[in-house]
């Protein structure tokens, strides 16, 4: 950007914040209303939490003489999404006595709580400091919680891809004391702070900054959706050799802003472990320095390397690090699922992966208790848990002699559902009724869907076909789904934007098919596709691979040909679709 | 022309006669005045004896003491008031909690109107002057001629039991009583305004010779409103809890033809709920009888729900049901009645009923009080009331509470519903420059909001302080919005609040007090006035206790010295209760 563009208002805001205060202590203390200003909204992101209001409820409030539902979303900092059995419980009990009762799973390997109000805020953010948590920077224009595998079977790749994460996390989270000041009643610095953001400096990154690690052949952590990722190269047996490092890669955008799209990343380059946290920095800083503070739907980093190109960040990112860095080494992925069921890693130990639908843990009245029954298993299990990236949870390093018990009570609460390839591999992002920025519902409606999808794929005999579904409620991308083989993104109440033809893997972004489908047209649009898809695909071809094939959708090959050629081909037309 | 004749009020003759004798004085012509006149007195000068005209005789003191908790004694002793005026007395109306009951015995005619409260005590503000009679200072009273008037609800033990011990106690001291007592339900006024009428004519002086009474033109007795039932209409029905909420409070704004009753913030208004029809309906059926006019009677004017010991005994007698008579006989009913209807009456015990007996065996159906929760000044010819839904399950069904859920199911926008104004004129606000602190959780925030409406409206300088609370921040929160602008502009100066399930410790209004001790104990010793409404049961009782211990810490004071300071509040009429 050029010194006379405006900057835009969350710079300003940013600014003027003494490193992310503001207001935030004074407006805590406003006990009549449950709501913050706007501003303080833009700072308690940096701090894990979002100001949401119950959008049910919005219709009778005034009349009530009630404002807006208010409610804080606070979102963990777990780096890789690994946590204890003693921090599980605390976590839990959280849940419990100040959230709405459940726990979720999200696709940051992590948990949110929902339903959290204001006067119950900085209890909350005490609890989960005693379950030795945090939140910083779980949120806002900062490197966001760090993903790391979570496929186990190779056992010392994945314990380097997580060490990484949690080095890549700490290294560069936020320094202000705000956090510990407002939330935990820490003594507030004299004088201000001098140099408290040596990465960052006062004014953060431009905007949201996603880091991952992921180890070839699973891309369980959608790779290619972050600005930032790092891919094992193993050698033959099984250590790290050292990292192929991604950029620029992302989901969100805007309805109608065609200059606005989602991104794969681009692997740029490969480096040795121990330059990996120089590396991180450097594409930190660069996008510190060069990314867009005045437009501020473009100031991701995928805009930033659009803009001045692959080449050119290379360059700087090296000359930053201090030394040139080799091209990236061959790597090849499979699948972006997770592993469900019992697995052993290199070293003997038993993990097993549940399945939790849109990660979603929560009692429910006369059916499964998964929130009770994921409690008590942690009650007893001497590992660890796993958040996976979708929003499932694998209970990892069991003690073989636990494993009988572990399994009793993952049948007693339903934590097994008979769930088929279509559900196992669907995945929502919460939506309504919290989420202020949701258009249509997704959490609430996508298991009904695929329940009537499985019914059409079954009639084709694809029952026991996996293809990737992935719901969002607006078109910022949580759940990733231009990543996904079919993906839906809210555009209105009950109305989607249908996307088709994303790769299994990860690696190639879906097209635009149908635009601003009703809901209740989803079946039809689709079955012709199936039918033809049962019909005429080859050996082992993915839905999302098919569709292009085939004739149905235009393939998209980079994020900005993303809005190019969109709607049903030739062959989608005379299918009568 | 002559000027207008208007007979004063307390003119000792009834309110119709003076109604007619003005139509008749004023339509007269000054012949006809003045033969009247001179008829008048001629006819007394030819029965009188031959002495010089009479003196007036002077007007007798009496002494009516009431003990009053929602106002009903404070009403009939001015009533009574009014009465004896008229008849020559000479009344003074004393507040038992302004009784010095070492000079009772200066009294020579005493009238006594005394509420029972809860579990057979003494109304609050009764207490200190109840306590002191009872106790062994108590004067002789042997020149005392008194008349008992008790006041209670005959669906609690110990029925009218303060207005006995209280008839008991002066007979003991001395006292000649004048009439016996009667024990009054909650259809207490015609048997009451009968019991007056006789008391007065008992205890009026022996007649003499004097036929002219000294006449009293003190005139309007000072608050006197009109009780009579008024129509109003429902013009809003909202209920402010959330559709999350375990609560259903109705927000219900009344509209008048005319002028609104003339209202104070403090007061409340009588409203007159109708029965369940699907209650009377299955009353009926339980006791055979058919709908002739009986079934809308029920609704409307008979209380079909309140099952007492007295009301088991009367339907033994009546349907000679060996169960229930067993009931009794055993002594068991005290404890059958507790948490059940006169449905489940019916229904354990079944007999066939004529209209009649069924009409013998149920009381009227008693109005409401609902405290105002609006200012005239702010909302004009409007009066609000905040009425909470009673509903819960005893004995296998579901309750609800008659008039509440009246409000809540029945009543909509656009009907029309009967209401008279009770006022409460001991919840006032003081003056203008006054601060006041109020504690009300729940519908006790009613009157508040009526406060803070008057003294916005007024420019009152004091400041006002109030304390909520209520379940849950986000469902419960009465008049939130209102709120947050009474702060914002500054007719509200301070909230405290207490929401008691938003987390896994239960906060209530009373912690709230505790935490604030400092500056409520400054607030009061500069003057504050502190005013609790609610829940009488638990929360008035807890908060007082939370004031008591406040004075303690705050000016490190010993417990009895600390409840002094609160007693001695309540006493000058700094600490104010409108409890239920």
């Amino acid at each position: 950007m050029t010194m006379t563009d405006k900057l835009s208002r969350n710079e300003h805001i940013k600014a003027e914040s003494g490193y992310l205060r503001g207001a935030i202590p004074e407006e805590l203390a406003q006990i009549v209303t449950g709501g913050i200003t706007e501003d303080s909204q833009q700072l308690v992101k940096f701090h894990g939490m979002y100001m949401q209001d119950d959008r049910d409820l919005r219709a009778e409030r005034t009349r009530k003489r009630l404002e807006k539902a208010y409610s804080f979303m606070i979102r963990l900092r777990i780096p890789g999404g690994v946590c204890t059995p003693e921090q599980w419980l605390k976590l839990d009990r959280i849940a419990r006595d100040y959230a709405n009762g459940t726990l979720r799973l999200t696709t940051r390997q992590t948990f949110q709580y929902h339903g959290v109000i204001k006067h119950n805020l900085k209890t909350t953010m005490q609890a989960i400091d005693d379950a030795l948590l945090d939140t910083l920077a779980a949120c806002g224009d900062v490197n966001r919680n760090v993903l790391a595998t979570s496929n186990p079977h190779r056992s010392r790749a994945h314990k380097a891809a997580l060490d990484l994460a949690t080095r890549m996390s700490e290294h560069l989270l936020p320094r202000t004391s705000a956090y510990r000041e407002i939330w935990l009643d820490g003594e507030p610095v004299v004088g201000g702070e001098e140099v408290a953001e040596p990465i960052y400096g006062k004014t953060y990154l431009p905007r949201k900054f996603k880091a991952v690690v992921a180890v070839p052949p699973d891309n369980d952590v959608d790779i290619f959706a972050h600005d930032l990722g790092f891919i094992a190269i193993l050698d033959e047996a099984g250590e790290v050799l050292g990292w192929n490092v991604t950029v620029g890669g992302g989901m969100g955008m805007t309805h109608g802003e065609p200059d606005t799209f989602p991104r794969v990343a681009d692997v740029m380059l490969f480096c040795e472990p121990q330059d990996a946290l120089a590396v991180a920095e450097a594409v930190v800083t660069t996008q510190r320095d060069w990314g867009n503070r005045s437009v501020r739907k473009r100031a991701r980093l995928k805009y930033t390397i659009e803009d001045r190109g692959l080449a050119a960040f290379r360059a700087e990112v090296e000359r930053r690090v201090g030394k040139a860095l080799e091209d990236p080494r061959p790597f090849s992925f499979t699948s972006t699922g997770d592993r469900y069921g019992w697995v052993e890693g290199e070293d003997g130990r038993s993990h097993l992966t549940l399945f939790i639908e849109n990660g979603r843990l929560r009692d429910i009245p006369g059916g499964p208790s998964l929130l009770t029954g994921m409690r008590r298993i942690a009650g007893i299990h001497k590992g660890e848990f796993r958040c996976t990236a979708n929003q499932n949870v694998i209970i990892a390093n069991v003690d073989p002699q636990d494993r009988p018990a572990i399994e009793a009570l993952v049948a007693e609460h339903g934590l097994t559902s008979q769930a088929t390839a279509l559900r196992r591999n669907a995945m929502a992002c919460v939506a309504f009724p919290t989420c202020g920025l949701a258009l249509a519902e997704s959490e609430r409606y996508l298991p009904d869907l695929v329940t009537a999808l499985e019914e059409r794929l079954a009639l084709h005999g694809l029952a026991e076909d996996e293809i990737v579904i992935r719901m969002t409620g607006c078109p910022n991308g949580c759940a990733r789904p231009y990543l996904a083989e079919i993906g839906f993104v809210g555009k209105g109440p009950g109305r989607y934007n249908l996307y088709l033809g994303a790769a299994a893997d990860g690696t190639r972004l879906s097209k635009l098919y149908a635009d601003d489908l009703p809901q209740e047209q989803i079946l039809a649009t689709l079955d012709p596709l199936f039918a033809g898809y049962a019909r005429e695909r080859e050996e082992a071809e993915r839905f999302g691979d098919f569709v292009i094939r085939a004739g149905y959708v235009a393939q998209t090959f980079k994020g900005a040909d993303f809005h190019d050629a969109t709607g049903p081909l030739n062959r989608a037309v005379e299918a009568g679709a | 022309m002559s000027a207008q004749i208007i007979l004063p009020k307390t003119a000792p003759f009834d309110d119709d006669s003076i109604a007619g004798l003005n139509r008749i004085l004023n339509q007269a012509s000054e012949t006809q005045r003045a033969w009247l006149a001179g008829y008048l007195a001629g006819l007394d000068a030819a029965n009188a004896s031959p002495a010089a005209p009479p003196a007036a005789r002077p007007a007798e003191p009496l002494a009516i003491l009431y003990a009053t908790e929602s106002g009903n004694s404070e009403a009939l002793a001015l009533d009574a008031a009014k009465l004896a005026r008229k008849q020559g007395f000479k009344p003074t109306i004393i507040d038992f909690a302004d009784l010095d009951v070492a000079a009772l015995a200066s009294h020579k005619r005493v009238i006594v109107i005394a509420a029972t409260w809860g579990e057979g005590e003494p109304p609050a503000r009764a207490a200190r002057a109840y306590g002191a009679l009872m106790s062994a200072s108590a004067p002789a009273l042997t020149d005392t001629t008194y008349a008992v008037l008790a006041l209670g609800d005959s669906a609690y033990p110990d029925f009218c039991s303060v207005g006995k011990a209280i008839d008991e106690r002066l007979e003991a001291l001395g006292g000649r009583r004048a009439v016996e007592r009667v024990d009054c339900d909650l259809d207490f006024e015609a048997p009451a305004r009968d019991w007056i009428a006789r008391s007065l004519k008992e205890l009026a002086p022996e007649p003499v010779a004097a036929n002219v009474v000294a006449v009293d033109f003190g005139g309007r007795v000072a608050g006197e409103t009109s009780r009579d039932p008024v129509e109003a209409e429902v013009i809003e029905h909202v209920d402010l809890n959330s559709s999350r909420s375990s609560k259903e409070t109705i927000h219900l704004a009344l509209g008048f033809e005319g002028l609104a009753p003339a209202y104070e913030p403090g007061d409340a208004l009588d409203l007159f709920p109708e029965n369940d029809p699907v209650l009377v309906d299955e009353i009926l059926r339980l006791t055979q009888l058919v709908d002739d006019g009986l079934r809308g009677e029920l609704v409307t004017q008979r209380d079909v729900t309140t099952l007492s010991v007295n009301l088991v005994e009367k339907y033994a007698a009546a349907t000679g049901h060996a169960g229930a008579k067993a009931l009794l006989d055993e002594g068991r009913a005290r404890e059958w009645v507790a948490g059940r209807q006169f449905v489940d009456l019916l229904e354990a015990f079944p007999a066939t009923l004529a209209g009649e007996q069924l009409r013998a065996l149920t009381r009227p159906l008693p109005p409401r009080a609902y405290s105002i929760a609006s200012s005239r000044k702010e909302v004009g010819e409007e009066a609000h009331l905040l009425i909470s839904a009673v509903r819960y399950e005893s004995f296998g069904r579901p309750r609800a509470g008659v008039a509440s859920t009246f409000v809540a199911d029945r009543l909509k926008s656009g009907a029309s519903v009967k209401v008279r104004l009770k006022p409460n004129r001991h919840f006032r606000l003081p003056e203008n420059d006054a601060d006041i602190i109020m504690v009300g959780p729940g519908t006790g925030v009613a009157p508040f909001r009526a406060f803070v409406q008057e003294r916005r409206a007024v420019g009152a300088s004091g400041r006002n302080w109030l304390f909520f609370g209520d379940r849950s921040f986000t469902h419960d929160f009465l008049y939130q919005l209102e709120w947050q602008e009474a702060l914002a502009e500054g007719s509200l100066t301070r909230l405290d609040l207490a929401f008691s399930r938003d987390r896994p410790e239960k906060v209530y209004v009373q912690h709230r007090i505790a935490e604030r001790r400092r500056e409520i104990v400054d607030w009061i010793e500069n003057g504050a006035r502190f005013y609790v409404c609610g829940d009488a049961n638990a929360m008035a009782k807890d908060v007082r206790a939370a004031l008591v211990e406040a004075f303690a810490e705050v000016r490190a004071l010993t417990p009895d010295a600390a409840e002094e300071q609160v007693a001695g509040l309540e006493r000058s009429g700094r600490y104010l209760q409108d409890v239920y």
